[in-house]
């Protein structure tokens, strides 16, 4: 039998945190989970904050016992001051 | 079948005024907003304004959102692309706030779907709410719409993955490669094939709407693996065969705004992570006002076009 160490353990437990951003209750394609050292950063856009905050709270129940660091942007939904000539 | 845009243009009107001859005054703002300007007025030409953004991921809890920037639209552009996954999960229910956010748009919105709009497998019904509200939602046909007295055309398919050159997937092996490359294959045929009916139709303006994207440029930012998950080369062979002034996809929210087909077309990454704003705002001269993108032969050899907003082949090529 084979016994995991606890890296290996973390990486798999990563691993299941993506499969349940983009599984269908949550359905959140653009975040990445990156393994840093010893703790986990999440970065990416969402659209509100709540799901900002329904993603964290995610990690952090999956991630249980290890540091979550978050850089998540919520989307700007303001009309853009300037144009592109395509000439 | 003609149906009307979300609002009707006027043949003829010049792009130099707003709808209301106006001008940019709505604007409280000391001086004036400088998207507001409707066209140049520097002896270059008629241009088209097409705002565009994908990715919007829409649900309940977004209501409202984009709203008060696409109110602000008929000011700034002269239709507003929609490319893909507008929705979280592709429920009904989630099209209904999409629907919502764009009814005050005032112009007319030309969308396609994305993978998260299929993901419910009720991409129909999404279409049909859309539909409904006024969007011409695309997938294998064409719009063409009146800007200026020009004909602006729309060609648009959701598109797939496998890839692109050197690094793409093959229709060979296993039932399952075959059906995933395969299915990549006929939606860059149905592009090609509704990008060659606008040029058939004498558009001055020829876009290719698309949510994967066609060449990798506009995935710089995307990691290498999952390039082949992200659009097909397909996808550009199609655009480069058929013609196109500019062609704008989704999908891609690590990605970079800007890209060019091998044949030279530009093509722009509106996700709206990317773009960082409520929408995107090109402005394409209009063919026969200094720059000529389509053949003059086709042009005068194009049958004429009711003016209210024309869908081609449509139910042909949907199944």
């Amino acid at each position: 039998m084979i016994e995991f160490t606890a890296p290996h353990e973390d990486e798999y437990r990563i691993a299941r945190l993506r499969e349940r951003l983009a599984a269908d209750d949550v359905a959140e394609l653009g975040v990445q989970v990156e393994q840093r050292g010893t703790s986990v950063l999440l970065t990416g856009t969402v659209p509100t904050a709540s799901r900002r905050d329904e993603i964290l709270r995610l990690a952090r129940e999956e991630l249980a016992g290890l540091t979550v660091r978050a850089d998540l942007v919520v989307a700007c939904a303001d009309a853009p001051d300037r144009w592109e000539e395509l000439p | 079948m003609t149906r009307p845009p979300t609002t009707p243009d006027t043949p003829g009107r010049p792009l130099t005024t707003t709808p209301d001859g106006a001008g940019p005054a709505h604007d409280p703002a000391p001086g004036p907003d400088p998207t507001s300007e409707t066209a140049r007025s520097d002896g270059h030409g008629t241009v088209v304004r097409v705002a565009a953004v994908g990715d919007i991921h829409l649900g309940p809890d977004c209501a409202g959102v984009l709203r008060p920037a696409f109110a602000g639209l008929p000011d700034r552009a002269d239709l507003l692309l929609l490319a893909g996954d507008l929705t979280r999960h592709g429920t009904v229910e989630e099209a209904r706030v999409v629907a919502e956010e764009v009814a005050d748009a005032g112009v007319p919105v030309v969308a396609v779907l994305g993978n998260h709009d299929y993901h419910s497998g009720e991409e129909a019904a999404v279409t049909q709410v859309l539909t409904d509200a006024g969007i011409t939602v695309l997938e294998g046909d064409a719009v063409v719409l009146p800007v200026a007295g020009h004909k602006v055309g729309v060609a648009g398919v959701k598109g797939f993955c496998g890839g692109f050159v050197g690094r793409s997937a093959g229709e060979f092996g296993e039932p399952e490669m075959k059906a995933f490359v395969r299915t990549t294959r006929l939606s860059a045929e149905r592009l090609a094939l509704a990008l060659g009916d606008l040029s058939a139709a004498g558009c001055a303006v020829r876009i290719a709407l698309t949510h994967f994207a066609p060449v990798p440029d506009t995935l710089a930012g995307e990691p290498l693996e999952i390039h082949p998950f992200l659009g097909s080369y397909l996808l550009a062979e199609a655009i480069d065969g058929a013609g196109a002034d500019l062609a704008v996809h989704g999908h891609a929210h690590l990605g970079t705004e800007h890209g060019m087909t091998a044949g030279g077309v530009r093509v722009r990454n509106v996700a709206q992570p990317v773009i960082g704003r409520a929408f995107a705002l090109y402005r394409l001269p209009v063919a026969g006002d200094g720059t000529a993108s389509v053949p003059e032969a086709v042009r005068t050899a194009a049958p004429a076009h009711a003016p209210g907003g024309e869908l081609i082949s449509g139910a042909v090529r949907r199944s």
